[in-house]
């Protein structure tokens, strides 16, 4: 009995760490990393816990033209990430909750925080939130299908819909005819890592222009714990979404713990090819990103295509 | 039971009486049907209609499309009591009220007979009382024109479907509905079944054959709107399932075909959402987005009617089902805000709306729930019914039709995020920001008896989404009613197969708002600032109505892609530019691009026989006259000729 119990016992430790307490990290090394390449020191890594306790005690300011629909955005979307959260799988470590057809859920959790985001961008009236607000629901139209094509051509691939199987399954790299449709793949999931989670070249959360923003622009009303929120919410989605490019990557290992540490290295590792990312390239113009977005939904097509034949 | 049959008595009387009357009868009817989806044993009634056997019968397939109609009816009877008093616009309200017991009677008569030529009958008396409903507010000329084109379309639909019922008749024997037992196709069956695509597909507003449908639900009043929508487009969907569950099968490439057909017209209608201005409009054409979707579901039952895969079979058609129960739901609630929207500031034009939701803070609450569900985001009801497609499509990947089915997946994808374009922009322009000019300046919420129904609607759509667990089996009830013989010899695949699935599917969505909760619970205690300053907009400290971003502007990164819009904007050259203007256009590339010039030319052709009405009655008497001679010299011939 106690034998069972322990490893589930540090599976669920693991895993309320990598949800509740991590995710403020992984912005932190990707500043850290892009300030390296710089030439600058940056701030600390963990700057972004120091802000988030700042927030937490801040005054909140509401705007006269927000109504309750206001808060709807970081509650939503928080909501939604800690559902989410659950069902994706951390490395080959044991699944908490694993379902025929939590995929669906899963891209539709991620769907209801993002609309929430935009109403509660257009509650304020400004015509800035109201730009970023079009420019998200528009983008993320074109970065689902790109999401849903790798699903549908993992599901044949497995013969699960569930996210599990799908991400945990063992020596896709080594069957010679999945691991071409596995790396058209994950390269349509990249694009859709750093558009979903408004990292450069797609968007850049540190410009100061408002009028060039997107995700940024949409929160900018938002001030003490609902920033809080939305700032934590941000460090989870980067999280949520990295594991399913992390997952398929990693070799299984013959323990549990192992494979635990394994992903948080993965994690890391991401965080760092991100900040590379950043640091080399530069943000396209916004009339660039629709086209840098179809090259995923194209690339994860192809792998469907691949499979499908 | 023999409540689900009692006719609505058309509300003939005055007021409250005619309102209550109306909704008691909805309410039995409703009542039956349920009574008749959760197990209740098929009851009918035997009668002689026209020299034929013919049958009245509650199955539980007639029963799962009365409950949406008797629900809708019964709220929309008690709204519109409010909506349209009967005192109200030169006795429009009298009519009304009429031909809107007419309707839900019809289409009462429609669901339960098992009879061909009264099935036509009844179609016929609901296209019939649909066109006055549509045509009320007559005086003015865009209603007429929508609700003839309304009735042109739906009598050519009708002539496909007569056609269809002819051919039927020949196959089983007589006008009286009783399944064939299951066995090879006869070489009828595909006529039968394509002929009746044709005349349900017009019903259903589906691709090439939907251009009545926005017009004429923009037109109507928002009670009749709704009910419209919510159930008499699902008409078509009813009889498609009904006429094939009497065939002894499908041919598999019309599954297929189904699938496609539903697909495109999802993506074109929602599409064509993302550019309307007129908010009713945008609630139409969101209706033939979702009925594309269920039209996929059929294709997908019927794919798997026709492989034998009752695994499929349950998939599609429960999907279907249900997905018919949730947009009644939600598209009624939609309709029904869309009303009161209209009676708080008298316009459809969501431009010049804004920041509603300070105003009429009831109505925007009880419309999010519809705004989300019409999404299809989870915990709403609208997410449960398309998970259940999306399984339905991946198990049809595997073992199915795959090219439709994947291009069938790519168009639900792209249906989700467009849709969510579409709404984000109907909530957003409407009901947050700022006024946009006066006229929702001192908009107010509607009285109570218009917002009860929506609070009904609006928990109803939450509380399917959290707690539809016991619909499995009356779903797999219906699938057995649709597909004989096939879902029923493995026991209840919903139920027993995705029951466990489903099951963590709502817990899930349980801890979501749990979640949300605690999330709403840390911010309240949080120190609020005491005075409420402007809208941050970079420093301006004046922002006014006219600098937010506009409904047109939200949807133009989709809208210039759709092939009917149209805008003209002068280049800005000037280092002090004078005043410029913006105009952009919508219109419907296959209706009244492709089409509507078609159909001016034939009509021209037709308009030579112009010259034989004259307008004497005396004339007409003399072609009636020559007809019947006409008619007697043949007969009087034929004795006498050979053969």
């Amino acid at each position: 009995m106690s034998q069972a119990l322990l490893p589930t016992l540090l599976n669920l430790l693991l895993r309320a760490f990598v949800v509740l307490l991590l995710p403020p990290l992984i912005p932190g090394i990707i500043t850290k990393i892009k300030a390296w390449m710089a030439g600058r020191s940056g701030p600390p890594v963990l700057q972004l816990y120091y802000d988030l306790a700042k927030l937490a005690q801040k005054q909140a300011v509401f705007s006269r033209t927000t109504t309750w629909v206001f808060l709807a955005g970081p509650v939503g979307t928080v909501a939604a990430l800690l559902v989410a959260s659950l069902l994706v799988p951390l490395g080959h470590t044991a699944p908490l909750l694993a379902f025929e057809g939590d995929v669906i859920l899963f891209a539709y959790l991620l769907g209801l925080g993002r609309f929430l985001t935009v109403l509660s961008a257009l509650d304020t009236g400004s015509a800035f939130e109201g730009m970023g607000a079009a420019r998200e629901v528009s983008f993320s139209a074109l970065a689902e299908p790109a999401l849903f094509f790798g699903f549908a051509a993992l599901a044949r691939a497995t013969g699960s819909l569930s996210l599990t199987p799908m991400l945990q399954s063992h020596g896709m790299w080594t069957a010679g005819h999945l691991s071409g449709p596995l790396m058209l793949i994950l390269a349509g999931w990249g694009i859709v890592f750093l558009a979903e989670n408004s990292r450069i070249p797609v968007d850049d959360p540190n410009t100061h222009l408002e009028l060039t923003m997107i995700h940024e622009v949409m929160v900018l009303d938002h001030s003490g714990r609902p920033l809080a929120l939305i700032l934590y919410g941000a460090s989870l989605k980067l999280v949520v979404l990295g594991a399913l490019l992390v997952d398929p990557l990693l070799p299984v290992l013959s323990k549990g713990w192992l494979n635990g540490l394994a992903f948080l290295g993965g994690l890391g590792l991401l965080a760092v090819v991100v900040g590379v990312v950043e640091s080399t390239t530069a943000r396209f113009r916004m009339n660039k990103v629709p086209q840098f977005l179809v090259a995923g939904v194209l690339a994860s097509a192809f792998a469907f295509l691949l499979l499908l034949v | 039971m023999a409540a689900a049959f009692l006719p609505l008595v058309p509300p003939l009387n005055e007021g409250r009486f005619s309102t209550l009357l109306g909704a008691v009868g909805s309410l039995i009817a409703f009542l039956a049907a349920s009574h008749a989806l959760l197990g209740g044993v098929p009851s009918h009634v035997d009668f002689r209609f026209w020299q034929g056997p013919a049958r009245l019968e509650l199955d539980a397939l007639s029963a799962a499309f009365l409950l949406p109609l008797h629900l809708v009816a019964g709220l929309g009877i008690v709204y519109g009591a409010e909506y349209w008093p009967i005192t109200l616009s030169k006795g429009f309200g009298r009519s009304l009220r009429f031909f809107f017991g007419v309707l839900v009677t019809a289409m009462t008569l429609l669901f339960v007979t098992r009879n061909g030529l009264l099935f036509l009958v009844a179609w016929e008396i609901m296209a019939v009382s649909a066109f006055f409903l549509v045509n009320t507010e007559h005086h003015r000329p865009e209603v007429r024109r929508a609700s003839w084109v309304y009735l042109v379309c739906t009598h050519t639909g009708t002539l496909a479907i007569t056609a269809s019922v002819i051919l039927l008749a020949q196959r089983l024997g007589s006008f009286a509905w009783s399944p064939l037992p299951p066995g090879a196709l006869g070489s009828l069956d595909v006529w039968i079944l394509a002929l009746a695509s044709l005349g349900f597909a017009f019903k259903a507003g589906l691709l090439p054959l939907h251009f009545w449908l926005p017009a004429a639900h923009a037109s109507a009043p928002s009670h009749v709107s709704a009910i419209l929508s919510a159930v008499m487009l699902k008409t078509g969907i009813y009889g498609l399932l009904r006429i094939s569950s009497l065939l002894p099968g499908v041919p598999v490439w019309m599954g297929g075909g189904l699938v496609t057909l539903g697909a495109l017209s999802a993506v074109y209608g929602v599409w064509n959402a993302l550019a309307q201005r007129d908010y009713k409009r945008l609630l139409a054409y969101s209706s033939i987005e979702n009925l594309g979707i269920i039209t996929m579901g059929v294709g997908l039952g019927w794919t798997g009617r026709a492989l034998g895969d009752p695994w499929l079979t349950a998939l599609g058609f429960g999907g279907a089902i249900f997905h018919v129960w949730n947009h009644a739901i939600f598209k009624s609630l939609l309709f029904f805000g869309s009303g009161a929207l209209l009676h708080a500031t008298g316009t459809r034009d969501m431009e010049v709306l804004g920041g509603l939701a300070a105003r009429m803070p009831r109505t925007a609450l009880v419309l999010l729930p519809g705004v989300l569900a019409v999404t299809a985001l989870p915990p709403f009801n609208g997410f449960l019914s398309e998970w259940f497609l999306y399984r339905g499509l991946f198990a049809s990947l595997r073992g199915g039709d795959a090219w439709s089915s994947g291009l069938a997946l790519l168009a639900l994808v792209f249906t989700g995020g467009l849709a969510a374009v579409a709404f984000a922009r109907f909530y957003g322009v409407i009901f947050l920001g700022m006024p946009r000019s006066e006229a929702g300046a001192h908009a107010h919420d509607p009285s109570r008896l218009m917002l009860v129904p929506m609070g009904i609607l609006a928990a109803l759509t939450l509380g399917i989404g959290l707690l539809s667990l016991p619909l499995l089996p009356v779903l797999d009830r219906v699938v057995s009613v649709v597909a004989p013989g096939q879902a029923l010899s493995r026991g209840l695949p919903l139920a027993s197969l995705v029951g466990r699935d489903f099951r963590m599917l709502l817990l899930l969505e349980g801890l979501l708002l749990a979640f949300g909760g605690l999330a709403l619970a840390w911010l309240r205690p949080g120190a609020r600032a005491t005075e409420a300053p402007p809208t941050w907009d970079c420093g301006y400290a004046a922002p006014t109505a006219r600098m937010q971003y506009t409904g047109s502007s939200f949807a133009d990164g989709w809208s210039v892609f759709l092939p009917g819009v149209t805008q003209r904007v002068r280049s800005i050259r000037a280092l002090f530019p004078r005043a410029h203007s913006f105009h952009s256009r919508v219109q419907d590339v296959v209706g009244e691009g492709l089409l509507a010039p078609w159909l001016e030319r034939v009509a021209a052709r037709l308009f030579r026989f112009h010259r034989l009405q004259t307008g004497y009655l005396s004339v007409y008497i003399l072609y009636v006259l020559v007809t019947l001679l006409a008619v007697f010299l043949w007969l009087l011939l034929r004795a006498r000729l050979p053969v």
